[in-house]
Parts: C-alpha cells; sequence; structure tokens
C-alpha cells in the first residue's frame, strides 16, 4: 500500500489529471485517448515496448548494411541469390474489452454517464494496449452481444468508431454474453469487462468465472455514478427503473441509509468474490479523473504482477 | 313518483369509479418521475410496498369517482315516473280527448250540465305532462281545443258551448278523437266519452280504429226513465174549395215512457199565433192523433207549427212546418190535325180533374207549334201528332231551356230526323200484340220520380193494364228506359236534353192501343207524368236539422218552398242573410258559387235580403230529428269493446311494450334529468381540477435527479 500511495503521490506530482467533464467536451475518442494515455505515459515513465515478433512476413533482397543473420541461407541454396527474411513485429497479448451499454448505463448524475464514462475508458484502454502492440478487440453487450469487434492490431479505427455510436438500449445481463465470448476468445487474452454489475455477484461471478476458467487475464471495472453511491435525494418521488421501467415511490430520508448500506454491501460482496476468485476488481466512481482512474489500474496490475 | 332509467345498461359505467380508486393506489407522481439505474436495491427495502397501497388523497378520489358515476348516470337517462292518481295515472303522459254529447236529448235531467262538471274535473285532474282536447258532437263533431295543456283554456271553452237542436252519431267524434290521438306524440291516450249512450248513435259499422295504447272511458249520464211526448209528424192534406185551398193538419203523437194515460192539449199555431186546440190522451209508450180543422191557405210562406206541452225532453214538443198556396201547371196537349175528337179525351178529363193545384191545359189541334203557344207553358205533351221540322226546332229550344216535353206514339206520330237526337231514341213501326191478347208492363223503374209514389204496396198496380199496340222504340245510349213491357220491349224512355227532359210514350194515352186509361192508375200516372214534365217540385213543408240548403240553386228553393223570389225580396245577385231560429244572422253573400246555409237549429230559418222587411219572406222549417228522442241505451261495454279494446294489445304483448317503451322515452325526453346530472359531473370535474392543482402546488416540485 505504500508504494502504491507513493506512485499515486508521484503520478499527481507530474501530471495534471483531467476531469471526465473536461473530456466529454472532446467529441474525437481517438484525441480523447492519445490524450489521456500520453500524459499518463509521460507521467509514468515507463516503456510499454516488450519484444519484437518473429512472424515471417516476407522475403528482401539483401542490401549492403544489412544484418547479415537475417539471410536465409537455405534460399541462398536453392536461388545462389541472398535475401533476408523480413519479421512482423509481434504483440504481447490479446487485448479485449467487453462494454456494458445496457440501459442503466445511461445513467448520468452530472455530465458524464456511466456509459459516457465506461466509453472512455474503453478507448483509454485500448489505445493503450494498441500502443503496446496488443491485439486489441471490442465486444458491447447489453442482454447479448450488441456489436463485435475481433482482436486485431488494425482494428484500432474500427474499436473507436463502435465506442463512439455505442448507445444504451435494452435491459442488461452478463451471463449470455459472457458466455458467448468465452467460447468465441480461443488464445489467451486479457480481458476488460466494464460495467455497473446490476446483479447479483453470484450471477456476476457466474457469468466471469467462465472466461477466468479458460485461462483469460479479467479486470472488472465497476463505473458507478456517484448518485448510486451516495442516494442525494431527499424528495419524496417516483423512481424508475431505466431498464425495466418500472415505477414506485420513494421517500429517500426513509430509505438512503438503508440503500447505502445494501450497496456497500454489494460492493464488497463483488470485490470479495472476484478477488477470490483472482480477477482484478476496481471501481470507478464517474465522478473522479479517468487517468487517476487508470493509474490506479496499472499501478495495481504492476503490483500484482510482480507478485506473479 | 320513483326514479326510473331509460337506459340502464350505462350504469355498467359505474365500473368506471375503480379507475381512479386504481390510479390513487398506484398512482405515480408522473411530476416527480426519478429516473434511476435499477430499482434492485430499493426493491429490497420493505417499506414502499405499503406506501404503494395507501390512498393519500380521500377528497380528490371522491370528487373522481362521484363525476364518473354521475357520468354514468346521466347516459342511463334517468327520469321520474309518474305514478299520481290523476287522469291517465299508471301509464304516464296522455292524451286526453274529451267527447261531449251536445245532442238534445242531453237536455233531459240537466245531463248536459253534469257532461260539463264531468270534463271540469277531467280537465282538473290532468296531469303537468298531459294534453287533452274538447270535442263537441251531435251529429257531426267540432274541435273545440285541440290538443293543449292549457287547464284554463281548456275550462273557457267548456263556459262556451252549448246543448244543439241535432242528434247523437258516434261514428264523427270517435273518429275525430282517433285523428287527435294519431297526431299526437304522447304515447298514450284516452278518449272520455260523454253522452247518454242512445242506441241509434251508434251502428258498430263506424270502422273506428284507436292507436295502440289508447283506450275509451264511457262516463254515462242520466238514465232511459223519462216520460216524453213528441210530434212525430204533422200531414197537411190539401183541397180546393171555391177557387181557394184549404189545409188540414193532422198532427200524430207518440208518447215514451210513462205508466199511465195522459191528456195533454196539442194546439196549431199559423203565423205565430194559435189557431187551435185539441185535447188528446195518449197511453204510456203508444201514440195519437190529432185531425184540425182546416184552415185556409191564402198568403204564401205560411208558418205553421203543431205544439204539445213542455215536458222532459222539449225539442221535440213542437213540430214546425211552412206551406205556401199552390200554383196551377200550364200545360199545352198538341194534337195532330186529322186526329179524332176525343183522341186526347181521357188525357183531357185526367188533367181536369185535381183536388189540389190544378192543371192550366191548353189543346192545341196542329202539328205546328208555334213560339207563341210556348210562351208561360212549363211542360208540352205531343199526343200522336206529326211534328215537322220548324215546329221540332221551337220545342229543341223550349226543352233546352228547361222545359218538358212528353212524346205520346200512336198511329199519326212523326218527328223529323232533324231533331232526332232531342229523342231518346228511335220510333220504329208499330207492333201488334193482338195474337198475344195484349202485353203488360213488366218493368217499372220505381225510383224515378214519374213511378216513385207507386214503389209502396197498394199504391197503384199497372200490371192490370194490356197493351195491343205500340210503337217499336229503340232508345239511345243516353237514354233511360223507365218501363218496359213484357217482352222487354221499351214502354217509356226518358233523355235528359239542355236543362229540360224529353220522354217518349209508346203506346197512347186513350183505350184504342191499350186499356190503361181504363185502370185506376190511369189519372195518378198521368198528373204524375205530367207534373213531372211540367218541372213541377214537391215542396218540403220542413226540413230537418242537419240539412243544407243551396240557396243559390234555384230547384233547392223551389224544393224549399220558395213561391216568388221577386215576392219574398229575393233579387238574384245581392246578398241575403239568414236568421235563424235563435235570432242569430247568417250572411249569405252573393256570388257564382253555391250559397250554403246549414239548418242548426229548429223553427224558422227567415231568407231575406240585408235590411229589407218583405211582408212574406222567404221561410224555411226546421224540424229535429226524432230518433233522437228514442232514449234506448246501447250496452256500454260492448261500446268501449268495439272502439277501445280491440285497438289496445295485451299486456304482454308487443302494442304495449312498445306503448310503454314510446311513454318511458317521452317521460325522459319531457325531464331531461340527463342534462342536470352531466352538469353536475362537470362540475365536479372543475372541482377536482382545481383541488388537484392546489394540491400539487402544495405538496410542491420535489428535486429530482434525472438522467
Amino acid at each position: 500500500m505504500m508504494a502504491r500511495a507513493r506512485a499515486q503521490a508521484s503520478a499527481r506530482g507530474g501530471t495534471q489529471f483531467l476531469d471526465p467533464a473536461v473530456l466529454a467536451r472532446i467529441s474525437n475518442l481517438e484525441l480523447l485517448s492519445r490524450t489521456v494515455v500520453d500524459g499518463f505515459l509521460t507521467g509514468l515513465h515507463r516503456s510499454p515496448y516488450l519484444g519484437f515478433s518473429t512472424d515471417f512476413a516476407e522475403h528482401r533482397q539483401y542490401m549492403p548494411g544489412d544484418d547479415v543473420r537475417l539471410i536465409d541461407w537455405k534460399l541462398f541454396a536453392r536461388s545462389d541469390r541472398h535475401y533476408i527474411k523480413l519479421f512482423e513485429a509481434e504483440t504481447n497479448t490479446n487485448f479485449m474489452v467487453l462494454l456494458d451499454v445496457s440501459a442503466s448505463m445511461s445513467y448520468g448524475s452530472h455530465e458524464v454517464t456511466k456509459l459516457d464514462y465506461a466509453r472512455y475508458l474503453a478507448a483509454c484502454l485500448t489505445f493503450f494496449s494498441h500502443r503496446q502492440r496488443d491485439r486489441v478487440g471490442l465486444v458491447t453487450f447489453d442482454q447479448e452481444i450488441v456489436k463485435y469487434v475481433p482482436p486485431s492490431m488494425k482494428r484500432m479505427d474500427t474499436i473507436l468508431h463502435v465506442l463512439d455510436q455505442a448507445e444504451a438500449g435494452r435491459a442488461g445481463s452478463l451471463k449470455e454474453p459472457a458466455m458467448q465470448m468465452a467460447e468465441l476468445l480461443g488464445r489467451k487474452g486479457i480481458v476488460v469487462v466494464i460495467s455497473d454489475f446490476y446483479e447479483d455477484p453470484d450471477t456476476v461471478l457466474a457469468a466471469i468465472a467462465p472466461l477466468r476458467g479458460r485461462g483469460h487475464d479479467v479486470i472488472a471495472f465497476h463505473v458507478m455514478d456517484p448518485a448510486e453511491l451516495g442516494f442525494p435525494f431527499d424528495q419524496p418521488s417516483g423512481f424508475e427503473d431505466l431498464e425495466t421501467g418500472e415505477q414506485i415511490p420513494v421517500i429517500p430520508n426513509r430509505l438512503k441509509d438503508d440503500y447505502i448500506r445494501l450497496v456497500k454491501n454489494h460492493l464488497a460482496e463483488l470485490e470479495r468474490r472476484f478477488t477470490d476468485n483472482r480477477i482484478d476488481y476496481t471501481l470507478l466512481d464517474t465522478s473522479k479523473p479517468l487517468d487517476l482512474a487508470l493509474f490506479q489500474y496499472l499501478l495495481a496490475r504492476e503490483h500484482s504482477s510482480r507478485k506473479r | 313518483m320513483s326514479l326510473a332509467l331509460l337506459v340502464p345498461l350505462f350504469l355498467l359505467g359505474l365500473a368506471g369509479v375503480v379507475v381512479p380508486i386504481v390510479l390513487h393506489l398506484t398512482r405515480r407522481q408522473r411530476r416527480n418521475v426519478v429516473h434511476f439505474p435499477s430499482l434492485m436495491f430499493l426493491e429490497r427495502i420493505p417499506y414502499q410496498e405499503q406506501r404503494r397501497r395507501r390512498i393519500h388523497y380521500w377528497l380528490l378520489l371522491s370528487l373522481r369517482a362521484a363525476a364518473l358515476a354521475l357520468v354514468a348516470v346521466a347516459f342511463a337517462r334517468p327520469f321520474f315516473e309518474r305514478d299520481t292518481s290523476g287522469v291517465g295515472a299508471a301509464s304516464g303522459p296522455q292524451e286526453v280527448v274529451v267527447l261531449i254529447d251536445q245532442s238534445y236529448s242531453m237536455e233531459i235531467a240537466d245531463q248536459f250540465d253534469r257532461a260539463l262538471d264531468e270534463a271540469r274535473r277531467i280537465f282538473n285532474e290532468l296531469g303537468p305532462l298531459d294534453r287533452a282536447s274538447l270535442v263537441m258532437f251531435g251529429q257531426g263533431a267540432r274541435v273545440v281545443t285541440r290538443s293543449t295543456a292549457d287547464r284554463s283554456q281548456l275550462t273557457r271553452a267548456l263556459d262556451t258551448v252549448q246543448i244543439s237542436s241535432s242528434a247523437t252519431r258516434f261514428g264523427p267524434a270517435l273518429k275525430v278523437s282517433q285523428t287527435i290521438l294519431e297526431e299526437s306524440e304522447l304515447p298514450s291516450g284516452e278518449v272520455f266519452l260523454l253522452t247518454d249512450f242512445q242506441r241509434n248513435a251508434w251502428t258498430g259499422d263506424e270502422g273506428i280504429q284507436l292507436p295502440a295504447g289508447s283506450k275509451v272511458t264511457a262516463v254515462q249520464l242520466g238514465d232511459e226513465t223519462s216520460d216524453n211526448i213528441q210530434v212525430a209528424d204533422v200531414a197537411l192534406a190539401r183541397e180546393a174549395v171555391s177557387g181557394r185551398e184549404r189545409v188540414t193538419a193532422t198532427a200524430r203523437l207518440t208518447r215514451r215512457g210513462g205508466e199511465q194515460a195522459k191528456e195533454v192539449m196539442v194546439s196549431l199555431e199559423i203565423d205565430g199565433q194559435e189557431l187551435q186546440s185539441r185535447p188528446v190522451t195518449i197511453p204510456p209508450n203508444g201514440s195519437a192523433t190529432v185531425a184540425f180543422q182546416p184552415f185556409t191557405l191564402s198568403q204564401p210562406h205560411t208558418r205553421g207549427a203543431v205544439r204539445v206541452p213542455s215536458d222532459d225532453l222539449s225539442a221535440d214538443n213542437a213540430h214546425y212546418f211552412v206551406v205556401s198556396p199552390g200554383t196551377a201547371l200550364s200545360m199545352l196537349v198538341v194534337e195532330g190535325g186529322a186526329a179524332a175528337r176525343d183522341a186526347s179525351l181521357y188525357l183531357q178529363r185526367a188533367l181536369a180533374i185535381s183536388e189540389r193545384r190544378p192543371f192550366d191545359v191548353n189543346f192545341r189541334r196542329s202539328s205546328v207549334v208555334r213560339a207563341q203557344d210556348l210562351v208561360g207553358t212549363d211542360g208540352v205533351i205531343i199526343n200522336d201528332a206529326n211534328i215537322d221540322g220548324a215546329s221540332a226546332e221551337r220545342l229543341r229550344r223550349f226543352v233546352d231551356a228547361g222545359g218538358g216535353l212528353l212524346l205520346v206514339l200512336g198511329q199519326a206520330s212523326g218527328w223529323p230526323n232533324s231533331a232526332a237526337d232531342m229523342l231518346p231514341g228511335t220510333i220504329g213501326q208499330v207492333q201488334d200484340r193482338l195474337q198475344s191478347r195484349g202485353g203488360r208492363l213488366g218493368f217499372l223503374e220505381y225510383g224515378h220520380p214519374v213511378f216513385e209514389p207507386f214503389a209502396g204496396p197498394r199504391s197503384g198496380d199497372f200490371t192490370g193494364a194490356r197493351f195491343f199496340r205500340a210503337r217499336d222504340f229503340t232508345p239511345a245510349d243516353s237514354a233511360t228506359v223507365l218501363a218496359r213491357f213484357d217482352d222487354g220491349s221499351v214502354a217509356l224512355a226518358e233523355l235528359r236534353y239542355g236543362r229540360g227532359t224529353v220522354l217518349v210514350w209508346t203506346s197512347t194515352l186513350d183505350n184504342f192501343w191499350n186499356d190503361l186509361a181504363l185502370q185506376p192508375v190511369y189519372l195518378p200516372f198521368v198528373h204524375r207524368i205530367s207534373e213531372y214534365v211540367g218541372g213541377r217540385t214537391e215542396a218540403l213543408p220542413w226540413f230537418t236539422v242537419g240539412q243544407v240548403v243551396n240557396l243559390a240553386d234555384p230547384e233547392a228553393l223551389q224544393t224549399a218552398g220558395l213561391v216568388s223570389a221577386e215576392a219574398a225580396g229575393l233579387v238574384d245577385g245581392l246578398d241575403q242573410v239568414a236568421l235563424t231560429p235563435s235570432g242569430k244572422s247568417v250572411r249569405l253573400p252573393a256570388g257564382d258559387g253555391p250559397r250554403y246555409l246549414l239548418l242548426e237549429e229548429r223553427g224558422f230559418y227567415m231568407v231575406r235580403p240585408p235590411g229589407s222587411d218583405p211582408d212574406r219572406p222567404f221561410v224555411i222549417a226546421v224540424n229535429v230529428e226524432l230518433e233522437e228522442s228514442n232514449l234506448a241505451r246501447i250496452d256500454v261495454e260492448e261500446l268501449v269493446a268495439q272502439v277501445g279494446t280491440a285497438t289496445v294489445g295485451p299486456e304482454d304483448g308487443p302494442d304495449f311494450a312498445q306503448a310503454t317503451e314510446m311513454r318511458m322515452v317521452d317521460q325522459e325526453r319531457r325531464q331531461s334529468l340527463w342534462r342536470w346530472v352531466l352538469l353536475a359531473a362537470f362540475s365536479l370535474f372543475v372541482s377536482e381540477t382545481l383541488l388537484s392543482n392546489w394540491v400539487s402546488r402544495k405538496a410542491g416540485v420535489p428535486g429530482v435527479a434525472t438522467s
């Protein structure tokens, strides 16, 4: 914990965390993610490049100055000419983002809705991973898969476009989309789930656990609006569920304490169950800066990778 | 009075009251809706389950529920069903028709006054929605007040009616009531028949068919027990004595009712002065005859009356008549120049014999009829003469102007072809029937005025006469055959030509071709056919109430006994005035059309020019119809059954149901309670809106966090 605090303090001293409300004014997601990630990288001073790929791409005639180690001697034996082998740079892993676009994600008590925040986060993460030569992909889902962009080095623009067009619509359910993704993702990689997890913890874990079981490194981002956490309402009102349309009269003063208690219990239970399943869980408050959340996450990831 | 519903099915709309209750229980404050990502945690808190099912605004709920209930009730069309005990108590608004008998028999035992009292009672018991008509009837019916709800108007109308001199007929009155009920929009009707229910007033064939839902209520007035003596008839026998005409009046009296023989004094009045009086004893339900001494008739339009003392029914205690001295009928008898001296002997003698008005006969023994011979002549008899063409043309003009011509065919008879169109047929050859011992008259048209007096039994026998010869006669299509021989050949034919008439007798009027002249019927037959040819019309000494005289028709005036228009001061083209027996004046303006005088009162009608006072004005005597004096009653239930119950269906029948439905619809339409109920509902809705806004403002708009 001390190291995490130091890193956080160092980062704050070297960079200016960006207010989500300011980010919301940037309509271009690529620019947004570049802004966040570049600033973040500048402050972090860590190289994201970890190695080279060994995948053959093509042959090229040897030119003076080329590394002779790259000459394909077998080809020389057949053709009596010198050719060198070119290799594609290899990525580290597959980076897959599962973004919840259910109706509940459209909620926002201030300028930025949960979906906006999650969209920024997804853009930043994919941009960040793409900069690290990871194959990035995206899945948007509510009660089923809405959009699916397979992992690739070349589809960053597609991902950003899908994120830009993502809209909250139907009621959400994690189980079915997660199961489908478990089937689709054959190669092990990093799977990031961004959702508000308005389901029973057992159900959530039952949906995500198969991904973990297949060897993916699963990271859960729990996006919550501050109003969901603090329940700042004071007037008797009819509360309408964004997903089901159900409406009930509520006197907040009488329910607030019970509500906060239930939410806390829910969050604690989620964290406990995720941890138990070796899934990284991060609660994100949409009123907090996005790069700070990203910073906290990476610190935690680095910390955990060292431990591993 | 009870509340009823015209369309109770709409009460199902009361179920709509549940809607605001459900809304109050499950209401959502749409103005304070907070969209929240998920109610997952809120629903786990048990408190709001109780809160959702509580009603917070009872007053609002009551207003909304009451407004909806009132709307449903308004659509059900409520109305107050009348159950008063007045007229037509159980049947709602009614069209009431009160028929009051104003015939003269209603004067017995103040029946008419009681009828008026009964009518007032009926009018006073009318419901507020009822309408009533007042119809006075005798032989005809007169609507005094038609279908009104104004009781005062009806009551005032009763003060204006009075007894008439007419007889009673239920048919016209019920027909009028049928028309009123058919025109009425009210669902039911009731006809009150206020009369003494005389049997003579109803034949049962009137064909009255009152509308469904109507009924007849008979109000019987008086009874049959009365003692009434009436002057049933007066016979006026005339005879000429010393050139003056004397009239013997014989009165026939009848008595209905009574228990013992009764002696009454019968008087004869001439020109308003009692001339004679005779005592007579009349047994109960019997009759008696009184013959007065002859009186000399010297003045035209002499008014006479035979009276008996007044009794229960005074209208028939006098019998009025008008007589005038008779005038001689001018006849021209034309014989052929070669005819035998006694060719017209029987005809001449027959025309000379007359006890009443003699014939003034001129004989001309020539085949030529001069123009001056026809001046002042009423009728011409051509007795077996051969008429030349010029004479025939003169006769044509004479007939065309209204004269009469009798052509008696014999051996020498002839008629020019140029004037054949004015004869009722074509004259043929002589038919001899000596071989068959003569023929007889086989057919007589007793409906014709010539033979009408012989229609009754022992009134003259034509079958005794034998006809040995006659001329063949082929009748024209427009001719009327009045008599035929037993072989079917024509004996007497008539043709109306212009304003006059032409008759052809195909045999002679002597005793050569037939022996009719030797039969007793010869004299009256010759008189009758001569009077007919001469245009003499028997003047009626009196008319009956209800008859009409056209004062513009000369024949009608002659029938009415007008002797001389000039003597009576009546001049064509000038207005006339008729003074009724009660003294009322009826103007009869001059014109091209008819001038009808309706004889409604008994007594003497005096007709004269306005402002004049002639010595002997034209007078018409009018008597009441005597059958009205017969107070025999009809079975009231039978009458009501024939009129009312035949048209009203049974209570479980379609007509009754339809009538009931119409009554309910009418009640509802008149009351229109639904409008007030709907207005109340609207007021409640307005109140609800105001209260709801006030409650909303008071509660305020809570701060919400929405997406």
